[in-house]
């Protein structure tokens, strides 16, 4: 099967537009890369749920229209594009524009923040949508942490409703040093009735013994397409607490490497996802279980109502000589719709002999006997669902790592929850 | 109160409940025995509005309302308490959640205001004393990792929250030893009231001594076969259930 291809002749037009011309060899060989290299199909094995052909409409219509960036006239307001207000240093990425400037603490301690247009990196041949990134980012944002910090670093990627079909593409790097410690909190949004891809990359370097405790929000607009990827290299007894929620958006795919290269790291990685009529979430994580001893454990939950798609890839290599590996995976999902479909699918490739590995995967319906409980109890049936919806979702949103944004979390959920069942009540009474 | 008119009802293809009637009236606490298979539990579920339950015959009527048309949580809001032989653990929601929302389900239904956060959480501990819980299970997961007892000091404790019109208790008192039997019985004859009537489903009359019953009737096959005073429990319990089953089918 043949999938649609970028303009590629287009798309090296746009990219010779884009600003800080220093980042110009990268994208350069970025662009060559992915010429030869192309998207991935449906025929590649990790590919195989999710056709990008969307993104590749969209990304063409957009080199049609002229492939320009959006200029961002005004620096957007926190409290206005999330809801609650997290006490955190926060940096913008608005329509792909890098802001190195925090808001909220002008004297932000124990962190250095640059761009990436600073110091243009070397091109890296990466993934090919790592690739794109490369060829089409504007600028990128580098933080670095050097001691503990006592408030989340949050950093808002917003893309606000253009008036054409969009693109944009975000590039961060975080490094936390040695013995630091530090909140990260990661949140997406978009509005606009327009079609609008954006493409994002992260990497997160921990070093020895540091603690990173990461909350990845996303909360798109319903017509939206994102994918992403968070590459994590945990150092020595480095210690990692990652929770992702999806909650917007049309197709989302969002990748997750964890590279374990250094005995004695521990990280978990949980996730939350709500789909209805129209979604498309994919979750592929990878954990590279290098040395030993290290502990990995992921926890992902979805809750899945109307016609839409989740998948769920949970991979885990536990390479040669990685004794004392314990990796533990599990995948819960909640149907409510017949409509609804999961591929869930664990991985486990094991080249080592002394390691503990587990995996788990449930897909189901509301407990009836739970539901008949509960409005034995005089809860009406569209209040017990979403009760028993909501207490599926709870577990993850109460080990939301930064507690910070657990209230907005909570929010967020509650009433995602309460649009998705909302729907289906109306669903039923129109059969 | 509760009027039922040669009730039928089957579950699947089987036919369970097959001609039953009862009648009970405000103020009364009947029992209902039978041996395991009898009909007692689906008695129960079905008048609490259980929908894998097909009632294929008779009339129910509760207070002037034909109780069938009504959906489960119309039955609870309108007074009808089921206590669960079996409740239900709810990871997630917590206690305090659940008896809120039910006590507010009523309350609305009343065309009154929802019950008052302070004033709840007194309420709750009294009840809670009076029962020998903690209180420390307001906030845990609803029966999540509860005992076989302090699951129906749950159920009696949600029963106190309501205090419905019509109590179903359905084998409240199995499995529990003579500590947590004496507790729940305490908290069943607290509730005792001339405005309020208990139907017990039993399977033993262990529970009777505490709890006396103005009533006792026996199911077999579907249908009660004998009714009477206590003395009919103590006669049951010394003699078995084999007598009324032959009498019933011969």
């Amino acid at each position: 099967m043949k999938s649609a291809t970028l303009d590629i002749d287009r798309l090296r037009e746009a990219v010779r537009q884009l600003p800080n011309r220093g980042l110009a060899p990268s994208r350069e060989a970025a662009l060559a890369h992915l010429d030869e290299h192309g998207l991935p199909t449906l025929r590649d094995e990790d590919w195989k749920y999710t056709d990008l052909s969307p993104l590749v409409d969209i990304s063409n219509r957009w080199l049609h229209a002229g492939g320009h960036q959006p200029t961002s006239a005004d620096r957007p307001d926190i409290a206005d594009a999330i809801p609650g207000s997290i006490d955190a240093i926060w940096f913008v990425i608005a329509d792909g524009a890098v802001d190195a400037t925090p808001i909220g603490h002008s004297e932000a301690r124990g962190i250095q923040v640059s761009r990436l247009s600073d110091a243009p990196p070397q091109f890296a041949a990466g993934r090919p949508l790592a690739d794109l990134n490369a060829a089409l980012r504007q600028d990128g944002l580098r933080i670095r942490i050097t001691e503990r910090l006592d408030k989340p670093v949050g950093i808002l990627l917003i893309d606000r409703a253009g008036a054409n079909v969009g693109v944009t593409q975000s590039y961060i790097e975080i490094e936390v040093a040695p013995d630091a410690s530090a909140d990260l909190i990661e949140y997406h949004v978009s509005d606009g009735e327009q079609d609008h891809y954006a493409n994002s990359v992260l990497t997160l370097n921990i070093g020895e013994a540091a603690e990173v405790r990461h909350v990845r929000i996303q909360n798109r607009a319903k017509r939206h397409v994102q994918t992403g990827r968070t590459s994590v290299v945990p150092g020595r007894n480095a210690a990692l607490r990652m929770a992702s929620y999806d909650l917007g958006g049309a197709l989302i795919r969002n990748d997750i490497d964890i590279d374990l290269g250094q005995p004695g790291a521990d990280v978990s990685f949980d996730g939350l996802y709500l789909a209805g009529d129209g979604q498309h979430i994919d979750n592929h994580t990878r954990v590279d279980h290098r040395v030993g001893p290290a502990t990995s454990s992921q926890e992902y939950r979805g809750i899945l109502n109307g016609k839409c798609r989740c998948v769920w890839n949970g991979k885990a290599i536990v390479h040669k000589g990685a004794d004392g590996t314990d990796a533990r995976q599990a995948n819960h999902n909640l149907l409510l719709s017949e409509k609804a479909e999961i591929d869930a699918k664990p991985e486990l490739e094991i080249y080592a002999d002394d390691v503990k590995c587990s995996h788990g995967t449930t897909v189901g319906q509301l407990d009836e006997k739970a539901l008949f409980y509960l409005r034995s109890r005089g809860l009406g049936k569209n209040h017990a669902t979403r009760v028993l919806t909501h207490a599926f979702a709870a577990d993850l949103v109460q080990r939301a790592p930064v507690t910070a944004v657990t209230g907005t979390i909570t929010d967020l959920v509650e009433s995602r929850l309460g649009e998705l069942i909302e729907a289906d009540f109306i669903a039923d009474l129109l059969t | 109160m509760l009027d039922i008119k040669d009730l039928k009802s089957r579950i699947g293809e089987s036919e369970i409940l097959r001609g039953l009637s009862l009648a009970v009236k405000k103020g009364e606490v009947h029992a209902i025995m039978g041996p395991n298979g009898s009909g007692k539990s689906t008695l129960a579920q079905v008048v609490a509005g259980h929908e894998d339950y097909e009632v294929t015959g008779g009339t129910v009527d509760y207070n002037g309302q034909d109780l069938l048309e009504l959906s489960p949580e119309e039955r609870a809001r309108e007074g009808i308490f089921l206590g669960f032989q079996y409740p239900v653990e709810i990871p997630g929601v917590n206690n305090a959640y659940l008896l809120k929302a039910a006590v507010n389900a009523k309350r609305k239904h009343q065309g009154l205001d929802e019950i008052d956060a302070f004033e709840f959480l007194k309420l709750a501990r009294e009840k809670m004393a009076l029962l020998g819980m903690d209180p420390k299970f307001l906030n845990r997961g609803v029966n999540e990792g509860f005992s076989g007892g302090e699951k129906k000091r749950n159920e009696i404790l949600q029963m106190a929250m309501l205090e419905p019109k019509l109590a179903i208790l359905d084998e409240t008192d199995s499995g529990l030893d003579i500590d947590a039997l004496k507790a729940v019985a305490e908290g069943v004859n607290a509730l005792r009231d001339p405005e309020r009537a208990i139907i017990l489903v039993t399977h033993y009359q262990r529970l009777l001594d505490y709890v006396e019953p103005d009533y006792v009737h026996v199911l077999s096959h579907g249908k009660i076969v004998r009714s009477g005073d206590k003395t009919l429990a103590l006669e049951l319990e010394e003699r078995g259930y084999d007598w009324l089953r032959e009498a019933a089918t011969g």
